[in-house]
């Protein structure tokens, strides 16, 4: 005969792993969905409708709108990873600071930073905004205009960002490499020439390392697009519903981007 | 309202007939529609009444083929509604509109983009065309020149209208709405009646109402169907609803204030 203090620790582990595995099938679901929301999205490409000025739309929110933020964040970590690192150098030698920044920037951090930045920036509000449509049955009023909401939504978001984060990142490494430069000038405690930094940086710094950067924001963007427009879509119940999906789609992106950003990095090495 | 004996005589049988068939559909193991079973002849005004959750809004979006039903089917001029939903938007022989309950405009778009959305979308006509066709479809809602406004400045009265308007813009043999004057005043409600009225009579669309207020369906119904536990309990002549021998109908009338 079991007891009750047996019993309820019984039932506590039963709701445990009942939990878990609600869990674990959730996240498989999203997964399918986001999966099935992508193949969709790149069939619906070559479909019937216009998309050219939806997309443009936004490539200005994705890109031009992300530009003054993009410029101000990789500017500060330019300049924080020069001061740092040269500390860190003093007893060595400061000539690699170049190739240190120039590495960073083109590699892992241009690409992670933008990707986050649009996540937060962009990935939020296209989740709200997909979510919104959805509760107030926008999403329902364009399917009875025979409009594929997957068309009409998601494939001008999954274009631009694809499009938009690649060429952010562009934009990043080329400003956190000036921020770098700029304090290379002006901070007394940096003994090496801009002209120094420079040439190190350009010596160590490749083609394949820009191409592994691109390859990785363009994998960033996309998964950016994905996941919040496939948590937009499945958003239900209310306000606190369009809260939940903006806050899962950020979450979701950040961990994907993290991810993925291993993957390509184990790949990339891996390749001659 | 519209003085139902000077209305015109209807154009012409333009509208789709709706047959309805053993409908059943559950959420979380409730049954919502519980074998529902409808006629709707074309060109006609058909009032959907109810109480709150009995499935009125369901059974509009099944036929509006927004939900699947687990058992029973749905045919329009003959032709299962999965049928239809699997053409291709050029080859469906009729069209379909819905107005929402909350209008469903979308709200980053101008009224008249709004109005031209599915126009624009498939370049059906070219953009002057398509340009007319909103403002006629404007002033059809006595919204001539607010191509330009944003739905968001736009009072509730006015977005039921706008989406009317949308509704109307693509030329549909069949109208849904889904509480189409729900959260308006009694003069919106009467200008929405006789908008529905208007729409019969010029255009002869079959129109679907879903509607709490029962003495709006009785100005502007062809006929009135009661939905009560997922079944059609009642099905009347508008002019007839008053003297139908159904319980709940009488209780829905005494309470509507339309029956003593």
């Amino acid at each position: 005969m079991t007891t009750v203090a047996q019993d309820q620790e019984s039932r506590a582990r039963a709701t445990t792993l009942g939990r878990l595995g609600q869990g674990i099938l959730d996240i498989l679901q999203i997964i399918g969905e986001a999966g099935f929301l992508l193949f969709r999205s790149v069939r619906a490409i070559a479909g019937r409708g216009r998309t050219w000025e939806r997309t443009m739309a936004q490539l200005v929110s994705v890109g031009t709108d992300t530009l003054p933020l993009a410029f101000l964040v990789s500017l500060f970590v330019g300049m924080v990873m020069v001061v740092q690192s040269a500390d860190q150098l003093q007893a060595y030698t400061q000539e690699i600071l170049g190739s240190i920044v120039g590495l960073a920037m083109t590699k892992e951090l241009g690409p992670v930073i933008i990707a986050f930045l649009v996540a937060g920036r962009v990935g939020s509000a296209t989740a709200a905004e997909i979510g919104s449509m959805k509760i107030y049955d926008e999403i329902n009023a364009l399917r009875t205009m025979d409009i594929d909401p997957v068309r009409y939504l998601a494939v001008p978001r999954l274009i631009a960002m694809a499009l938009a984060v690649p060429m952010l990142v562009v934009y990043a490494d080329v400003v956190g490499i000036i921020g770098g430069g700029i304090v290379v000038y002006t901070d007394p405690t940096v003994k090496i020439s801009v002209h120094q930094y420079i040439n190190n940086l350009a010596e160590w710094v490749n083609t394949k390392d820009i191409v592994v950067g691109l390859i990785k924001a363009f994998v960033f963007g996309v998964s950016i697009a994905v996941i919040s427009c496939t948590f937009g879509f499945r958003t239900g119940g209310g306000a606190e519903g369009v809260a939940r999906s903006t806050t899962a789609a950020v979450v979701w992106s950040f961990v994907l981007i993290l991810m993925f950003d291993y993957i390509i990095v184990r790949l990339a090495i891996a390749l001659p | 309202m519209t003085d139902r004996a000077a209305a015109p005589e209807r154009t012409s049988s333009n509208g789709v007939t709706v047959e309805i068939r053993g409908l059943h559909k559950s959420f979380n193991g409730t049954p919502v529609l519980d074998g529902v079973d409808l006629t709707i002849e074309p060109g006609e005004i058909m009032v959907i009444v109810g109480g709150s959750g009995e499935g009125k809004s369901v059974l509009l979006r099944h036929i509006a083929g927004l939900e699947t039903p687990e058992e029973g089917e749905i045919r329009l001029n003959g032709m299962l509604l999965p049928d239809y939903l699997r053409l291709q938007p050029q080859d469906k022989p009729f069209r379909i509109s819905m107005i929402f309950q909350s209008s469903a405009l979308l709200n980053s778009l101008t009224v008249g983009q709004n109005v031209g959305l599915r126009l624009h979308e498939y370049r059906s006509q070219p953009r002057a065309t398509i340009e007319q066709t909103v403002a006629r479809c404007l002033a059809n809602v006595e919204l001539a020149g607010k191509q330009h406004v944003m739905p968001g400045d736009l009072s509730g009265g006015m977005r039921k209208r706008v989406a009317i308007a949308r509704a109307l813009a693509v030329d549909p043999q069949l109208i849904l709405y889904d509480e189409p004057t729900a959260d308006l005043d009694p003069i919106l409600t009467a200008q929405i009646g006789a908008l529905i009225r208007s729409i019969r009579d010029q255009h002869g669309a079959t129109q679907v109402v879903v509607a709490h207020n029962l003495a709006l369906a009785v100005e502007i119904g062809d006929h009135i169907a009661v939905l009560r536990g997922g079944r059609i309990v009642d099905f009347q002549r508008a002019d007839a609803l008053r003297d139908s021998p159904n319980a709940f109908t009488q209780e829905f009338l005494r309470a509507a204030g339309l029956r003593r």
